[in-house]
């Protein structure tokens, strides 16, 4: 099953071709500011350069989040509409398991760690390898570094964009980790996403295109505010 | 031509077919009222996240209500410059991959430029040149558009839209949102000459306007009656403040239209929708010989039929966008 990943939720534009386990194209393109202007391009030269079109593609797998709000909006919006406008299902895939699936031979215990906007904020999930594939250990968890310090306590690997900072914050925190903690250095990519779509969607897991939204894992500041001042302000929900 | 037109430059998500620039087949608007009430206005991020849900929906149901299907839509209009950049980028996303998907034409177009084209829809005999005042609560222009697609811009607003003022004299009149329907209810059981307020502008050279000055005279005379303990005419004050929007909004733009001497004015945009504003539009123009337009209700607010009408224009000059389209939240109107 031909399967295009995409995946828009940091500062690149990741787009990758799987013919099942087998990676037909992966590629990255520098998108920080511009991954809406670049992604279609994107998508249609990895096409090319693995010498297919859209027509060949049998399934869409994209990256939910969590990432740049603005980023998944785009990545969740062309994934879901290329899948309308082909007939073509679509899945979608937590960028932290697309993470941890380019980590899945480092280590049986993997933590994957996404930036959550300021330096300290984190997105991440922990997960485990079970015969090559990623299954995750848990919720998602949005916080600070030091939290997800508490949360490494066995041999893991830290796998993301940073992680090498990261780990630096974790080993200031708590010392011991030193020896235990390695880190992966990895964004979230095309390919990766789609071998895990493809391993959905050959399932007949695929999602419903029109209710495909991102995963923000965050509330927007304007209605966290709301809520937790919804007793003063009297705005109820 | 059958174009799909999708627009989501605000707090609207709207998907519409139409055939030829003229006949509209389907005009679907997903509101976000529930979410505006709840605010008191548009939140961006919020408004981004209800488009992404509500996108795929809109565009199913604009295609349902019009019995087609994606292969007979022959291109793809959508707003692209103009508004909310993090909610123009859920549309533009949308309509890129669509196009992209199914081989069809794309173009981009001005938010504004979809306002002009709500009256071309509504009269296909409004005829050019006219002078065009396009006002809602995100902008107010005067444009002299010369033809189809060619506009020269006469004057905007160097402050609040009128619209805008609308919502904001309703907001704090204790009144519900958006302001400019229930000022417009409200003002027909009041006196619009029981207060004097300020006309800004409305003896300048220029044709700008200014809304912030008139915004704050109202708020005064409010909090100066509260001190005193004196009684809120509610009705009256809503209606006077109205009387001088319009007022300032009917004289700017009878002098631009005598200006470039044309026979007729095209008001469109939210506010066009404001029932007295229509009515001494009407009295002054019969007065002066002019003919106005205003286009019909349904198509004053943002929806997405003017956008596909607007993409035909512009797809019958020559114009087309490539799928590197991005967005503008805010960019001249261009022509």
């Amino acid at each position: 099953m031909i399967v295009l990943g995409i995946d828009t939720s940091g500062y690149v534009n990741a787009v990758g071709l799987v013919d099942g386990s087998r990676v037909l194209a992966d590629s990255t393109f520098s998108a920080k500011t511009d991954s809406l202007e670049q992604i279609v391009d994107n998508i249609d030269s990895t096409l090319r350069s693995a010498g297919l079109g859209l027509k060949d593609v049998q399934g869409i797998g994209v990256g939910l989040g969590p990432g740049s709000w603005t980023g998944i909006r785009v990545g969740v919006t062309v994934g879901k509409m290329l899948a309308f406008g082909t007939g073509k299902p679509v899945a979608g895939v937590s960028t932290l398991a697309a993470l941890a699936y380019a980590a899945r031979e480092e280590s049986p215990l993997i933590c994957a760690v996404i930036s959550a906007g300021t330096r300290d904020a984190v997105y991440t999930a922990c997960y485990h390898v079970d015969d090559g594939i990623v299954i995750q250990d848990g919720e998602y968890f949005a916080g600070t570094v030091k939290e997800l310090t508490v949360m490494l306590k066995e041999p893991a690997v830290l796998v993301g964009s940073g992680a090498e900072v990261y780990l630096q914050m974790i080993i200031k925190e708590d010392s011991s980790l030193i020896t235990k903690v390695k880190a992966v250095d990895a964004v979230p990519g095309g390919a990766a996403v789609a071998r895990l779509a493809a391993g959905r969607l050959e399932h007949g897991q695929s999602d419903d295109v029109l209710s495909l939204t991102p995963l923000y894992l965050k509330e927007s500041t304007a209605k966290a505010f709301i809520n937790r001042y919804s007793g003063i302000t009297k705005v109820g929900e | 031509m059958l174009v799909l037109g999708i627009e989501t430059s605000c707090d609207e998500t709207a998907a519409a077919l139409v055939v030829d620039g003229r006949t509209i087949l389907s005009n679907v608007i997903a509101t976000q009222l529930d979410l505006l009430k709840k605010y008191g206005g548009v939140v961006p991020e919020i408004a981004a996240r209800r488009h992404t849900e509500l996108i795929g929906y809109v565009i199913k149901e604009a295609l349902d209500a019009a019995f087609r299907t994606l292969d007979d839509v022959e291109a793809v209009a959508v707003t692209s410059r103009q508004g909310l950049i993090g909610c123009l980028m859920v549309g533009v996303a949308a309509a890129k991959s669509i196009s992209y998907a199914r081989h069809l034409p794309l173009i981009g177009l001005h938010h504004i430029e979809g306002h002009i084209f709500a009256n071309l829809l509504s009269h296909p005999d409004l005829p050019f040149p006219h002078v065009c005042l396009t006002v809602s609560g995100g902008h107010n222009m005067l444009l002299y558009v010369r033809e189809s697609c060619r506009y020269e811009l006469l004057g905007t607003t160097l402050d609040d839209a009128a619209g805008e003022s609308f919502d904001k004299i309703a907001k704090f009149l204790g009144l519900d949102f958006p302001g400019g329907p229930v000022i417009d209810k409200l003002s027909k059981q009041g006196d619009n000459k029981a207060f004097s307020f300020p006309r800004p502008m409305i003896r300048s050279k220029t044709l700008d306007f200014s809304f912030s000055g008139l915004k704050t005279s109202v708020i005064n005379m409010f909090k100066d009656k509260i001190a005193r303990n004196e009684s809120l005419p509610l009705a009256d004050i809503a209606a006077s403040f109205q009387e001088a929007v319009v007022d300032v909004l009917v004289a700017k733009t009878m002098r631009a239209a005598e200006e470039h001497e044309v026979s007729a004015v095209s008001v469109t945009g939210g506010v066009s929708a404001n029932s007295r504003l229509r009515q001494v539009f009407q009295e002054t123009c019969r007065k002066k010989g002019i003919d106005v337009f205003f286009p019909e209700l349904s198509l004053c607010t943002d929806n997405a039929a003017m956008i596909a009408a607007a993409g035909y224009a512009r797809i019958m000059l020559g114009e087309i966008s490539d799928l590197r389209l991005n967005v503008f939240p805010s960019a001249p109107l261009g022509g």
